[in-house]
């Protein structure tokens, strides 16, 4: 019924004409129903064996009671941080005393540089999913069908950190974004249109992601439903549009486009590219899969990280939040002021699996069938704000104040005396 | 005279192409002469609770399913993770496969699954449901001729209830041994089988204190705008069913022959350990089903543990929540072996607690087959808070209208069509469940005698 609705409305639209722009010769709409950081999986099986990526396989768990030693804690508070019996450590938010490790008890997640650089292992493979960025061939990695030049650092820094590795569709952060976006709290539309005769061939392309207010729908296997409609939502943000061409199906960015900005799945939830490209394939159902990359500002990725909730963060993903700072930093290979200035970007690619849709105009009028800015049209209204309350990447306890959880809860004589009794390894 | 409807028809037509069922309430002209047997014979199904655990049941995207059997029907094989089930596998129906639709709405992370069971809607925000959950429905339709309409309890120790009638305020649960002996078999607690049963002089006073104020409660109501008659009435609304478990309580009660009062309990340990939790479970399960047996209440809501569970294993330093999002898949398991473990752990509760209740001998059953609990949980993957292939669980015979013993698989079906059948088996008088997507008329009439 919703699609000879939408097929009416297109016959519609056909026989009064299109107002603005002439419309392209031809256009292919879809809805984006996966979308997560590429980063190529070494291994043949699971989800954390090595592999060429990483030999070790996926970076190993954190010894948390080792680490707030490490900070000076003596043994016996250390294991009362982390004993599931603390009152102080919540089954939600965790522990928020990890977070005071720094120099004279800094909060390690907003002053990282307070502790020092454990090292977070990064990828040592030759092979990366992504885009040639730079256009340079000598450089970057290999991708897994033999493109040289393939320009990913964000990946080669963070690709052996839990979160991130994986199969396709399989690690934990992929799975746990977009099922919240299969759920409905975001979806983003494109619409691919040409003016030549071929699409699968065609040197005038136009490609267009957009926002919707659609929610995706399931169908009955718990699958994103194919065909269905959405009308774009004019955003002043989140909007990304690409001069491209078509080759045997496979779009490819003609000129690199300044600045755009892209729905994140993850917690830093926007992703602005520098220098952004687009290497996608009209596959043959249908359906669209490549990759959008660029340049994405590091220190955001960080941050986004530390509003998850610092603590959380770490003992989830098995990785110490400074690290994953320095690494970035110490990575970070494109400077937005040339090649002599600070490097506050990092190259970048995003896999896109994305099913056919019916896109329409924001007022639902017509079907679209050309790529144009909607940024004009946007609410002036600023974004709703997250509700979870969150502070210098804690979450506060009433009961228990900053760093004063063993004042309030301090350690019972049975743990203290039990790790009295074990040796004080790495005591400071 | 025949009837042409007897306590186990429904009303029964097509909609769509596809054959719905409506369970009738437990109407009048289907009971015996003493309203305490149906007509012909067997007892009435008058005890209903909802189990809650948290966390869900081991199912992976890769395919490693712990849980879920691959017979369906009747003779469904145990699974791991519900091996604490085999027991009384006859006695319990699993259905797979239903999810939690929020219409648009986002997922609340360990509250839109559990509060969408309950109330038909995916909530807006954590901590309140947006409509009353149907517990409090089947405690108006069954609990009104016992001393508690309903008892929560709350063996984690931990203040949980999901059980709401506006949304907003949750029910207060007895969270030890200790404190759900005090309440049901202390002050005011009437032995059914004591012969020399004598009406609680304090009783009788509270009765008389609130007959006294009736002529200022009518000239009260007469005074007052129609806002203030809104809240008068709901306030004494809630007096009139003091009033009316007052009156009860002056009544010399039925004897109820499988009612033995138990012994006081010892203090029970403190602790989020999971022996420790089954352990308070097990000996508050064991109360609460004396208390059903004694007619204390005919309707219990159970909190296991919380949807973001912070039980552990002893001695470990990672909670069960924290082992769910964090462990690996085992490549060659395909599953995660310590969540997996934790489950079946967690779900020895829920096989304690039948037990319990299938200990308690009522004519010729228990009171697991004279009971209808409804167990579930927040989540299907609790990796990822999914909301899809939520475990959900009818267990006990409801006086024999659960055709027990079988697994219902369905693709992606609303888990309130598992919430009406429960209501509808039970008696409630209620021909659809849910609100947009959730919406159903359809029971899952298989399971339904």
């Amino acid at each position: 019924m919703k699609r000879r609705l939408i097929e009416l409305a297109a016959t519609t639209a056909a026989l009064v004409g299109f107002c603005g722009a002439a419309s392209a010769e031809w256009s292919k709409t879809y809805v984006v129903e996966w979308n997560e950081a590429a980063m190529y999986y070494g291994a043949k099986t699971g989800v954390t064996d090595p592999g060429t990526d990483c030999p070790k396989g996926t970076n190993p768990e954190i010894d948390q009671v080792k680490l707030l030693e490490d900070a000076g804690y003596t043994p016996a508070e250390a294991k009362w941080l982390r004993d599931p019996a603390n009152p102080s450590r919540s089954p939600v938010h965790g522990q928020n005393q990890m977070a005071f490790r720094g120099e004279g008890r800094a909060n390690v997640y907003i002053h990282p540089e307070t502790t020092k650089d454990y090292g977070l292992v990064g990828v040592s493979g030759k092979i990366s999913e992504g885009i040639n960025l730079d256009g340079d061939t000598s450089t970057g990695f290999v991708s897994p069908t033999g493109e040289k030049g393939i320009d990913n650092t964000f990946y080669k820094t963070l690709g052996c950190w839990k979160t991130y590795r994986g199969p396709p569709r399989l690690s934990s952060g992929a799975l746990t974004f977009n099922d919240s976006m299969r759920e409905g709290a975001w979806t983003v539309v494109i619409v691919v249109a040409g003016k030549g005769d071929d699409p699968m061939n065609d040197k005038a392309v136009d490609v267009g992601f957009y926002m919707s207010g659609d929610k995706l729908v399931k169908d009955g296997n718990g699958e994103i439903a194919r065909d269905y409609t959405f009308r774009i939502k004019p955003d002043a943000k989140f909007e990304a549009l690409f001069k491209a061409q078509t080759k045997d199906g496979v779009i490819t960015s003609r000129t690199a486009a300044d600045e755009v900005w892209l729905r994140d799945p993850s917690y830093t939830g926007e992703l602005q590219l520098l220098r952004a490209r687009v290497s996608l394939t009209m596959e043959k159902d249908g359906s669209l899969k490549g990759y959008v990359g660029g340049y994405r500002p590091w220190k955001p990725v960080y941050d986004g990280w530390v509003r998850a909730r610092g603590p959380v963060i770490e003992s989830l993903t098995w990785v110490r939040l400074p690290d994953v700072y320095y690494a970035l930093k110490r990575s970070a290979d494109y400077s937005p002021t040339g090649p002599g200035g600070e490097k506050t970007h990092i190259s970048y690619a995003e896999r896109v699996d994305a099913i056919p849709a019916f896109v329409m105009t924001p007022d639902a009028s017509k079907q679209v069938t050309e790529v144009t800015s909607y940024k004009a049209m946007a609410s002036k209204e600023p974004p709703e704000k997250k509700k979870i309350y969150v502070v210098d990447g804690l979450v506060p306890d009433p009961k228990v104040p900053f760093g004063e959880s063993l004042k309030v809860y301090p350690v019972p004589a049975k743990v203290s005396e039990a790790a009295s009794a074990a040796p004080a390894s790495g005591r400071k | 005279m025949s009837l042409r409807f007897n306590r186990r028809s429904m009303l029964r037509g097509l909609l769509g192409g596809a054959g719905v069922g409506l369970g009738l309430p437990a109407l009048d002209i289907f009971l015996d002469v003493n309203g305490k047997a149906w007509a012909d014979g067997t007892k009435l199904p008058v005890r209903f609770g909802t189990y809650f655990w948290g966390l869900g049941l081991t199912d992976t995207p890769t395919g490693g399913t712990r849980w879920v059997p691959t017979k369906k029907g009747p003779g469904y094989e145990i699974t791991p993770e519900l091996a604490s089930l085999a027991p009384v596998k006859d006695k319990v129906s699993v259905f797979s496969g239903f999810r939690a639709i929020g219409d648009g709405r986002p997922n609340v992370v360990h509250w839109s699954g559990h509060a969408s069971i309950l109330s038909g809607i995916a909530p807006a925000v954590t901590g309140s449901f947006d409509g009353p959950s149907f517990d409090t429905r089947i405690a108006d339709a069954i609990g009104s001729s016992s001393r508690f309409k309903s008892i929560d309890i709350s063996p984690s120790g931990k203040a949980l209830s999901y059980s709401t009638r506006t949304g907003k305020s949750f029910s207060t649960p007895e969270i030890t041994p200790v404190s759900l002996y005090e309440r049901i078999y202390g002050e005011g607690f009437q032995d059914p089988n004591n012969p020399n049963w004598k009406p609680d002089p304090k009783v009788m006073l509270k009765q008389s204190i609130l007959s006294a104020v009736t002529d200022q409660r009518q000239a009260l109501m007469a005074d007052v705008g129609t806002a203030d008659k809104v809240k008068l009435d709901q306030y004494f609304t809630s007096v009139r069913e003091m009033e009316n478990q007052l009156e009860l309580q002056l009544q010399k009660p039925e004897k109820c022959e499988a009612c033995v009062v138990p012994g006081r309990p010892g203090e029970a340990k403190k602790s989020a350990s999971i022996d420790v939790v089954n352990e308070n479970n097990k000996a508050m399960a064991k109360l609460l089903a004396m208390a059903m047996a004694c007619n204390q209440t005919r309707v219990f809501n159970c909190v296991h543990t919380p949807g973001a569970s912070e039980t552990y294993i002893a001695g470990d330093s990672k909670i069960y929540h924290q082992y769910t999002h964090d462990e690996p898949t085992d490549a060659k398991l395909g599953y995660q072996p310590m969540s997996s473990k934790l489950a079946g752990m967690v779900m020895q509760g829920f096989g304690d607690f039948l037990a319990e209740m299938d200990a308690v001998k009522e004519g010729d059953g228990t009171l697991l087959d004279n009971s209808l609990i409804m167990g579930f949980s927040d989540t299907g993957y609790a990796k990822i808070h999914s909301l899809e292939n939520i475990p959900m669980l009818l267990a006990g015979g409801a006086g024999g209208r659960h055709k027990a013993g079988q697994h219902i698989s369905s693709e992606g079906e609303s888990v309130t069509r598992v919430s009406l059948t429960a209501q509808q088996i039970i008696g409630a008088p209620v021909g659809e469940f849910g609100t947009g997507a959730m919406k159903t008329s359809r029971p899952i009439t298989e399971v339904m005698a």
